[in-house]
């Protein structure tokens, strides 16, 4: 069959109709369960069925709607608009009762951790006295720990050792640098792969990044850490890639068994002739 | 003969052709009335499609289509974080109004380690307000929860390479959005005008000046001037409660928004 290859490839025939070989395309479709998409059907009644199911004033309504509407109606009909009717999961009152459930779930959840750890608040603020410890929240602590990143800021032979920028002003565009790198993502990794073990190298920058914040966020508290101060900044910047490389050492050994997997599961929906 | 058009659409003529009763006479006149205004004939066309499609059936997705259900289970739990920061952005939102009745932006007459006007809100609101301190430990947690869902959320997105193709604007707006929550965060660190927000605020006022060219512009206009003062709590204050408030909720919106229309991407 031709038409095995010509569906999965490319064209996917949202409509659920026929692919451009005709009928034997809607043979395929059936055959690895449909679409999940069917003909649009009428259980959306016109205004004149609705009309006709109700009386008194809001059968009225309906009759004036129907007159007030007949030229938008016919709009419609020109238009080439298809609505799509499918099959699933119906909102109510399953999804709804789903999503009802989820929500009071994690709602109770926040009350809970509300409840059991409040928050307290510390001495007035005081312009004269600096705390030992000065901490922003902890989501801003990867930010914090870009300023520390001093011994990193090359220095420049040209201008006799001096440094280009000052630490801090350093430490800010580290911040830039970041944000960029994360923008720029989807411009840069295209394809339909999607999970990690189908992209080993891009699950890897992940983890990279992952580890990356993390450390950064240690490198933030390093007075607090119990840890030598040298060591901590090597590894700040030594445990990312080694984490990378970790993860892409098991994606790529894990990628073989998936896609065997995957495979069999897909020949055995299509099989080969 | 008048000189009145006469169309099909005449609907006086309608109406006395139709011999009503009084009240549905004075009903249909009215209706008759604001639609011609108003046309709500679209509107309720709208409510009623979407009463009757409120069994609306979503598409099969590809998992389901492929039966790739017992592959994937793991990531379904994941995909719930978007779901759980919006809720805990509407948590944080209403904790958040209920707080600003009894919170005033100012400094005041406070010396150095003196109470300041803002301080001693807050400790009336922990001592003195019934459910005060729950309604506080309430609002920061749900702001804490929504940025590590936000942070989760982006990870789950990466991981599954949710931003590709037809989402990357969706995946620039969500970076924006992430941003913009953690300013949400550091703007309502500094409100109470205790020791960590001065000096988290002061480290903010360091950062700005530092940033080349525009530093000083910056850190005037989100702190109001080098040093922390009045001008910087109230500034906070603004952006903590009005600006981001209004910014936030749309681009939460536009970017639920997408994900609607552009349906969820699913790991293939």
């Amino acid at each position: 069959m031709t038409d095995d290859t010509t569906n999965t490839d490319g064209e996917p025939q949202t409509d659920g109709g026929s692919g451009p070989d005709g009928s034997e395309a809607d043979q395929t479709v059936r055959s690895d369960g449909g679409t999940g998409i069917v003909a649009p059907d009428d259980e959306t009644p016109t205004w004149r069925e609705r009309k006709e199911r109700t009386e008194g004033l809001s059968r009225l309504t309906y009759e004036y709607f129907e007159r007030a509407r007949s030229e938008d109606e016919s709009l419609r009909r020109e238009s080439d608009y298809v609505e799509r009717d499918v099959l699933a999961f119906p909102t109510w009152p399953h999804e709804t009762v789903r999503n009802l459930a989820l929500t009071s779930f994690f709602v109770g959840m926040i009350i809970f951790l509300s409840a059991t750890l409040p928050p307290h608040i510390g001495a007035p603020a005081n312009p004269n006295s600096t705390p030992a410890i000065i901490l922003p929240d902890w989501y801003l602590y990867w930010s914090f720990g870009l300023l520390k990143l001093g011994p990193l800021n090359p220095e420049l032979a040209i201008l006799g050792g001096q440094k280009l920028m000052a630490d801090r002003t350093y430490g800010v565009l580290a911040n830039g640098v970041i944000v960029g790198a994360i923008t720029v993502v989807p411009f840069i990794n295209k394809g339909s792969a999607r999970r990690p073990v189908e992209q080993p190298f891009w699950a890897a920058v992940g983890m990279f990044g992952v580890t990356l914040a993390f450390t950064l966020s240690m490198l933030s508290v390093k007075n607090l850490m119990p840890m030598n101060v040298h060591l901590l900044f090597d590894l700040t910047f030594l445990a990312p890639p080694v984490v990378g490389a970790i993860t892409y050492a098991v994606l790529k050994t894990m990628r073989e068994g998936y896609m065997y997997d995957l495979n069999r599961r897909y020949y055995r929906l299509r099989p080969p002739k | 003969m008048s000189l009145e058009k006469k169309d099909e659409y005449d609907h006086k003529n309608w109406l006395e052709s139709k011999d009503l009763t009084p009240v549905e006479a004075t009903f249909l006149t009215a209706l008759i009335w604001v639609d011609k205004r108003l046309r709500i004939v679209d509107y309720l066309e709208l409510l009623e499609s979407l009463y009757y499609r409120s069994n609306l059936q979503m598409p099969k997705s590809h998992t389901e289509q492929y039966d790739l259900d017992n592959k994937f289970w793991y990531w379904y739990a994941l995909y719930t974080l978007g779901f759980f920061s919006t809720l805990a952005y509407v948590v944080a939102a209403i904790s958040g109004a209920l707080l600003g009745f009894y919170y005033v932006p100012a400094v005041g007459s406070a010396g150095p380690g003196e109470a300041s006007i803002a301080y001693s809100q807050i400790a009336f609101i922990m001592q003195d307000l019934q459910f005060g301190f729950m309604l506080r430990s309430i609002h920061r947690w749900s702001a804490q929860v929504m940025t590590a869902a936000v942070f989760l959320h982006m990870l789950r997105v990466y991981f599954t390479g949710a931003y590709k193709e037809p989402r990357e604007l969706n995946w620039l707006l969500g970076i924006v959005l992430i941003s913009l929550t953690m300013v949400f965060g550091y703007s309502g660190y500094l409100l109470p005008w205790d020791q960590l927000a001065f000096w988290a605020g002061q480290i903010g006022v360091e950062m700005s000046l530092s940033i080349p060219l525009i530093g000083e512009w910056v850190a005037q206009l989100l702190f109001g001037g080098f040093s922390l003062s009045q001008a910087t709590l109230q500034r906070m204050y603004i952006l903590h409660v009005f600006l981001l408030p209004f910014v936030v909720t749309t681009l939460i919106a536009i970017h639920i928004g997408i994900v609607w229309v552009q349906g969820i991407a699913e790991p293939h």
